[in-house]
């Protein structure tokens, strides 16, 4: 197998957006500051730019999702281009020999970019490696691993906030060990270099060997939370509730919850953060998340644009592999 | 009248400690201390041979999954490798646990005529973890061992159940020891890289809990043969020593391909390295060498796992477990003394007098059934069995990429 990071084309441009795991700095800021730029047409009374006229986009979505769908559709949309959505949940395509299958009839209806949703870790590499090299991806959401553009509208966000990353504390609370938010959020924080990314959750919701990730592990919510710039809320998932992982919501508010009182123990300047849904009275208390300190609904304002910029860098840098293949030498 | 002599080798014997230049004759598949003038002559200078492999885990296929391989194929592939005897996993479709499959598998290995094939029996019928299989039965139609595959047996009264009844007439169970309620749907070790991956995580405790277990029930069952089938992790070696320190009856064998890998191996999702023994630490990696060198670890099996194309066209967690093994098999076999820094010599026992002495049959059996292998005693002496295997130390190896 060829081990090389799949989401870099033969003139080694960033072709697929699939996990922040070997992204640059440059990279990543790259996307912001696109992102950026984006921000001023959300903004205006037409809200769209014609980047991506003429191409297909296809939201291929093999787990369940209306939000994330439902950006990466406006986002589309804003750049001018036709999209394509594509439910796969019910239909029988969830093992791996039939997903080579569904790819290839996918691949016959000349879409230029894939959204990829999947309920196992690493679907969208697996696609990016099999697909037509014609063909953009971006993960939308694989298993437990990787959320790249949650990662990046969530930078978006500190930035907009923080002015930047350097000094910065970031709090990440809950369930670590199946968050591809978490793991995305936390590689794109160490390669932007903030000043200490700390975890807090019961063990059982945290990976094996954790700190390999660049994050220190804190058992004391409000330990944690002490001058801290950025405090990250999870969304327990319901499944979570029903197993032996934790003993009740309850406890777990109980121990973990973000709550005012807590909310105090951080800079005051603290930003609230949550990738949504959010569970009230689970991992955060409704007065926090509806809070002065909560930018959750401005992490999915700014979700379109940095979308924006995801779609249209890549966009771009598959037009030179397209041209190729139409034009060998 | 087939008359063999073979000059020159280098005779590696490691049930009589023998390593030396010595002429082999053979005469009628059995050694001899002088053969006939029209005796075909082989000159095996800068060769060395050694009783033929003997593999204690191998999965062929058939009956139920030929799309991967088939006794033919894979028996064949294996005498290649060096095997002149494998033990073929139970987990077929149907199980092993009939006497008419056994007899299936036999008749397709008799007209392959590659490796000879030693079903292993599966301990419970259908190896469904509730009802013991026929051992004793299975054990006479020629299943030298019974084991239970990578299904795990989680119920601890069937399993000592399955110990006592085997002990009764000294047949040795083989397995894999695996927690199910702890490895969950894990697909890698439960490290660094699983958790950057996200992937579903299997930690030393699966294996480890169910080794202790089995550990324990074993020193209630004085003589049941305990053979702990592909172990993973530098805990599960310490348990082993411990125990064997103990004086309990218990071999050890792990896979050729966790001698060498580690969990780093799946990095990218790499799905060829999903396998249903995870690979671990490189600490664990190198546990597992210390504890062949030390002679915790009896035996060194393939582990083999042949599979359609399709099968590892996948998504990681979706793809299947397992890999090929018999081709690359020798070459990594012979790279062990250097890295292990063993000789030869005992690397070689542990893929012949090693894993002979785990499924070593008892005499009553031998006599009754002439066509079984005689581990025993398993070595080239006079009047042996002719089998044995030439091997090229210095053959290139090339291992290349199927498309």
């Amino acid at each position: 197998m060829n081990k090389s990071d799949p989401q870099f084309n033969q003139f080694n441009k960033l072709h697929h957006f699939l996990s922040i795991d070997g992204l640059d700095k440059a990279t990543l800021t790259n996307i912001l500051d696109t992102a950026e730029g984006f921000t001023s047409v959300n903004d205006k009374s037409i809200k769209n730019v014609p980047l991506l006229r003429g191409k297909t986009v296809a939201n291929l979505f093999f787990e369940n999702s209306t939000r994330t769908r439902t950006a990466f559709e406006l986002a589309a949309k804003r750049l001018s281009a036709d999209i394509l959505n594509i439910d796969l949940v019910s239909s029988s395509t969830k093992k791996g020999e039939s997903l080579l299958d569904t790819l290839r009839v996918l691949e016959a209806l000349q879409s230029d970019m894939f959204v990829v949703r999947h309920s196992d870790s690493g679907a969208a590499n697996f696609i990016a490696r099999h697909v037509s090299p014609t063909i953009n991806i971006i993960n939308g959401g694989d298993g437990q691993h990787a959320h790249p553009t949650q990662a990046m509208l969530d930078m978006f966000t500190i930035r907009r906030y923080k002015g930047s990353f350097d000094n910065l504390v970031v709090v990440i609370i809950g369930d670590i060990r199946h968050s591809r938010v978490a793991r995305s959020g936390i590689g794109a924080l160490v390669t932007l270099g903030v000043a200490q990314i700390r975890v807090v959750g019961p063990q059982t919701l945290m990976p094996a060997d954790v700190e390999s990730l660049g994050v220190v592990v804190y058992q004391d919510v409000n330990k944690a939370l002490a001058d801290a710039d950025v405090v990250m809320g999870l969304r327990l998932q319901n499944e979570r509730m029903t197993s032996a992982t934790i003993p009740s919501t309850g406890e777990f508010f109980q121990v973990y919850g973000l709550t005012p009182e807590r909310m105090k123990l951080a800079k005051p300047n603290a930003i609230v953060m949550h990738p949504g849904p959010t569970n009230r009275g689970v991992e955060i208390a409704a007065s926090v998340a509806d809070g002065k300190q909560s930018v959750i609904l401005q992490q999915v304002t700014f979700g379109i644009a940095v979308r924006m910029a995801v779609m249209s860098i890549i966009m771009g840098h598959g037009e030179q592999v397209r041209e190729a293949e139409a034009n060998p030498a | 009248m087939t008359h063999i002599r073979i000059d020159n080798a280098r005779v590696i014997d490691p049930t009589n400690v023998f390593d030396d230049n010595r002429t082999l004759y053979i005469c009628d598949g059995k050694l001899t201390d002088h053969c006939g003038d029209d005796a075909q002559i082989i000159d095996a200078t800068g060769l060395i041979a050694c009783p033929g492999f003997i593999d204690l885990y191998a999965r062929l296929r058939e009956p139920g999954f030929s799309r991967k391989g088939t006794i033919e194929s894979e028996s064949r592939s294996a005498l290649k490798a060096g095997f002149t005897t494998v033990f073929c996993a139970p987990d077929t479709e149907p199980v092993v646990d009939s006497t008419s499959t056994v007899e299936l598998i036999r008749q397709k290995a008799a007209i392959a005529n590659g490796a000879r094939v030693v079903p292993i029996a599966a301990l419970t019928a259908g190896l469904g973890g509730k009802r013991l299989s026929e051992l004793a039965t299975l054990y006479r139609a020629g299943c030298l061992i019974a084991g239970h595959a990578d299904v795990a047996l989680d119920d601890t009264g069937v399993l000592l159940s399955a110990m006592e009844y085997a002990s009764s007439f000294d047949i040795p169970i083989m397995i894999r020891p695996i927690d199910p309620a702890i490895a969950g749907n894990g697909c890698a070790h439960a490290g660094s890289i699983a958790t950057r991956l996200g992937l579903p995580s299997i930690p030393v405790a699966a294996e480890t809990v169910a080794l202790a277990r089995l550990i324990e029930l074993c020193k209630s069952t004085p003589h049941c043969r305990l053979h702990l089938s592909r172990l993973s992790s530098a805990r599960a070696i310490e348990l082993v020593r411990n125990a064997k320190a103990l004086g309990l009856p218990i071999t050890a064998d792990v896979g050729i391909h966790h001698l060498f890998f580690t969990h780093e191996q799946i990095d990218g999702f790499d799905a060829n390295f999903h396998s249903a023994v995870p690979f671990r630490t490189l600490e664990d990696r190198d546990a597992l060498r210390a504890g062949v060198r030390d002679g915790t670890i009896d035996s060194i099996c393939s582990d083999h796992a042949p599979h359609d194309k399709d099968a590892k066209l996948a998504p990681f967690p979706s793809s299947a477990p397992g890999l090929s093994a018999f081709d690359a098999f020798a070459p990594l076999l012979l790279g062990l003394p250097e890295l292990l820094n063993m000789s030869l010599i005992d690397v070689i026992s542990k893929v012949t007098s090693g894993p002979a002495r785990v499924v070593a049959p008892h005499q009553a059996l031998i006599e009754t059934n002439s066509e079984l292998l005689n581990t025993d005693h398993y070595s080239l002496d006079i009047g042996a069995n002719a089998d044995l295997v030439l091997i090229d130390p210095h053959a290139a190896q090339h291992c290349r990429r199927l498309a």
